[in-house]
């Protein structure tokens, strides 16, 4: 189901908000099985064939996890314990994500003709890593006893189950617990509906409304270096309105139902480095990465050159976890280098002089943009090759073609710059304190404005308007 | 907390507020035309959202259609030579069912003569036209929903909005000239002008020898080539022309069929002989078919192009290996007014055999 989508809006949400806010009156567990339940039917709509496998990932890792948390078990145990459940995990992931891709790759090495036909389960990136990290932690002593149906609403909270954010145990499951939550907050519901209206603006009017000139570079055989430079910078913004649109989303939805989640965007465009970049860009995805894949290898704990060596397997293994291909294998070698570049600069400069810092700050924003830019070009194109072939049209600005169509898509593209770069994002809007579980305080303290509640209302009405019959976020396919 | 709620309330009522606004401004406005004509009217490139305005607003006794093919071409240039009051429906990349679906709407709404400019590759896949995603036919049929997803639409919306704006005598100029370079869907001041090429367009540097021998290098690439066949079957092919083509001719005999063949260049079979010939050999077997059986129905002219060879082996007529300049667009026009390559329905395969032919013994310039 698609938060992007009327049966969702007009039917969906406020059913389950009734039955959530209807069952809390009588009860704490009642509306967290009522929120697990509608969560599973939400996964259901549209990705029923999974559903299966989603509770039999449940039942697994909180099988595995109870072994670690409550069962007395020796060190040996333990880790064999842990290893059993990562590798359960790793393996299902394997399996549906990478299998056929694997065999691809098999295929061209031995010249063999063996075909794979996976189904790509919706979300299982997102809940095989949240779980992933819920053992790790146990492994380590750092999990109290969770009941099952707050574990399940754990992974499956439908706000975010399918395109994240990761979510952390320590930080979901004792919101669910509280009692509070299960009463209806208005102000947290009237923020939420605003938080949102924001996302749904986002997506439906800004990334949708940009998509067609995706094509201008990446479905022309040969494009020219505006055509090539105007889809890059398209898909640059389509991506970011679509992500951050559904981030909102998430965060709006689940505000309705009491419960902060983490933050997952920061102007990331704004960004005036790459190490900046990933602090700013898919937040939870960084964290994780570094909590549990960077800081395990080592992390900058081990010298100089085995910290560029784990951030580039950091960065491959993340590039990989967004899609079974080379040209995210690509995507994840680039950011990589350029980490590797970005730390080895501050290595070698560590004070800038003060005369220097802001021109140094609009340089790196520039320099920032540009590689993210030029990364973006293989996470979107359908094969290394094609990717090269935009590339090299980037830099070729002998072949201009520079028509109509590449002057309306210029001033679009113009507009989405400024946006981006100009607008406020949706925390600093709404004062969205995700760690001290608080937003919208300034209207809380002075009332809502009339200029704000109806130009929240022109967003929320904006945003139902752009609905189109089906647009999925870029982020499902992960 | 009650203020709040009161907040909430006021913030739902004025989204719906503005969401029959928009919508109402939609209705007002009609930029699609799909309830009324307008002389103040703008057209858009979007020609499977556009056709179902134009079917509704435009007078004509002739629809026109076709794929890329037949994108380029002027509705007025099609009434100079033929001497007919057109419609130009075709659409980009359209299959048979589209464009089916699209003419028995055109001759519901008065046309009397079809042109169609026919690929074999139309007959591919052709979806169920009713579950279509690229082409709504609840909007062609004016149904609640059709009409629904026209009015609560945010870019239907926006583009209102500007016409609107540009209704407004001291903004009507700069905003009319600016239009086309700005993100709005109705950009164009003439109907003619809907995916023409600009008057000055410099035909030398997109259709020329170079680029069609570089497509023709892309398409047959050993990593590429087996994209040349992809989804060609024949007995489905034959099937979809039978619903789609023979269906709709001889659900109206009362309306004359002009369908053609288009000149590609020689290239494009000729890629299939070098990569694909199984697919080459359906194309031969379909069109054969498709050849036999118009050219019996009382009411079609069936006009092959696709063997001139003073086009088709001149590569500088081409921007790739089947898309021809506007300079064969004038000659399609001129042939079909004369008749010239007509179809001899007694001899319905003479054309294709001169067409075996010429590919069998073409050598690509190297």
């Amino acid at each position: 189901m698609l938060f992007n989508s009327y049966p969702f809006i007009l039917l969906f949400l406020p059913i389950v908000l009734a039955g959530y806010f209807g069952l809390g009156r009588r009860g704490n567990l009642a509306p967290v099985i009522w929120l697990a339940l509608a969560s599973v039917a939400f996964y259901a709509i549209g990705n029923w064939q999974f559903v299966a496998l989603l509770l039999i990932s449940i039942a697994f890792n909180y099988g595995i996890g109870h072994l670690l948390i409550v069962a007395k078990l020796g060190p040996s145990q333990r880790k064999a314990a842990l290893a059993l459940g990562v590798a359960g995990d790793l393996l299902v992931l394997g399996i549906f994500k990478y299998a056929g891709f694997a065999m691809e790759n098999f295929n061209a090495l031995f010249g063999t003709h063996v075909a794979v036909h996976i189904l790509l389960p919706v979300g299982i990136s997102f809940y095989t890593f949240t779980q992933i990290a819920f053992l790790v932690d146990a492994y380590r002593g750092q999990v109290a006893a969770y009941a099952l149906p707050h574990y399940a609403l754990f992974v499956t909270y439908f706000p975010h189950l399918i395109a994240g954010p990761i979510l952390h145990h320590k930080d979901m499951i004792p919101q669910f617990e509280r009692e509070e939550t299960k009463h209806p907050d208005a102000h947290l519901i009237l923020c939420g509906v605003i938080i949102f209206a924001i996302g749904l603006f986002k997506k439906t009017c800004l990334a949708d409304g940009i998509q067609p000139l995706v094509a201008l570079a990446f479905e022309t055989r040969s494009p020219s270096f505006d055509q090539a430079w105007l889809g890059a910078l398209a898909y640059t913004f389509q991506l970011y309105f679509d992500f951050a649109g559904y981030s909102d989303m998430a965060i709006g939805i689940s505000l309705m139902f009491g419960i902060f989640l983490p933050v997952n965007f920061n102007s990331p465009y704004k960004a005036t480095s790459i190490v900046a970049f990933w602090r700013r860009w898919h937040m939870t995805l960084s964290q994780f990465l570094r909590d549990y894949l960077y800081i395990p290898l080592g992390g900058n704990r081990r010298g100089r050159v085995l910290r560029y060596v784990n951030l580039m397997i950091t960065m491959l293994l993340g590039g990989l976890w967004h899609g079974a291909a080379w040209t995210f294998v690509a995507w994840g070698a680039l950011h990589g280098a350029y980490l590797c570049v970005n730390h080895a600069f501050n290595a070698l400069m560590p004070n800038m002089p003060l005369s220097l810092a802001r021109p140094t700050r609009v340089a790196g924003a520039v320099l920032t943009f540009l590689a993210v830019v030029v990364a973006w070009v293989f996470f979107r194109a359908v094969s290394l090759e094609w990717a090269l072939r935009v590339l090299r049209a980037m830099a070729d600005p002998a072949n201009i073609v520079f028509g109509r169509e590449e002057i309306a898509a210029l001033v679009l593209v113009a507009i989405y710059a400024s946006l981006v770069w100009l607008a406020p994002n949706t925390q600093d809007i709404m004062g969205y304190d995700h760690g001290n579980r608080r937003v919208g305080e300034a209207l809380r303290a002075g009332g809502i404005r009339p200029v704000m509640l109806y130009g929240a209302s022109l967003v929320l009405a904006f945003g139902i308007l752009g609905i189109q019959s089906h647009s999925e976020f870029i982020y499902f396919r992960f | 907390m009650h203020g709040t709620f009161i907040h909430l309330k006021r913030l739902l009522l004025a989204s719906v507020a503005c969401v029959l606004g928009a919508a109402t401004l939609t209705y007002l406005v009609d930029p699609l035309q799909l309830f009324r004509p307008s002389r103040l009217a703008f057209y858009s490139d979007d020609t499977r959202v556009q056709n179902a305005g134009l079917i509704r607003s435009q007078s004509f006794d002739t629809a026109f259609i076709g794929t890329s093919l037949a994108i380029h071409f002027r509705q007025s240039d099609i009434d100079r030579v033929l001497g007919v009051h057109s419609l130009k429906l075709a659409m980009t990349g359209s299959n048979s069912r589209q464009q089916a679906f699209v003419l028995g709407q055109a001759i519901d709404r008065g046309a009397r003569r079809v042109i169609w400019e026919m690929d074999d590759f139309i007959f591919v896949d052709a979806a169920d036209i009713e579950t279509d995603p690229y082409l709504s036919v609840d909007l062609y049929r004016r149904t609640a929903k059709g009409i629904a997803s026209y009015l609560f639409s945010a870019a239907m919306a926006k583009d209102s909005l500007f016409a609107l704006l540009r209704s407004i005598p001291p903004l009507r100029q700069p905003l009319t000239k600016a239009a086309p370079y700005l993100p709005v869907k109705f950009a164009l001041s003439d109907v003619d002008d809907i995916y023409a090429l600009p008057r000055d367009f410099d035909v030398a540097r997109d259709y020329n020898a170079g680029k069609v021998l570089a497509s023709f290098a892309y398409i047959t690439a050993s990593s590429r080539s087996r994209f040349l066949g992809e989804g060609y079957d024949y007995d489905a092919m034959v099937r979809h022309f039978e619903q789609d083509a023979v269906g709709l001719i001889t659900r109206h005999p009362d309306v004359s069929f002009d369908i053609y063949f288009p000149p590609y260049s020689i290239l494009q079979f000729v890629a299939m002989r070098e990569a694909s010939p199984e697919t080459l050999k359906i194309v031969m077997d379909l069109t054969a078919h498709i050849a036999q059986r118009l050219t019996q129905l009382p009411n079609v002219r069936l006009h092959d192009f696709r063997a001139i060879k003073a086009v088709t082996h001149d590569l500088g007529n081409y921007g790739d290996v089947i898309h021809h300049s506007p300079v064969v667009d004038a000659k399609v026009l001129s042939w079909l007014a004369s008749g010239q390559y007509r179809v001899d329905p007694n001899k319905p395969l003479a054309s294709l055999d001169e067409l075996k032919a010429q590919v069998e013994v073409y050598r690509v310039p190297q």
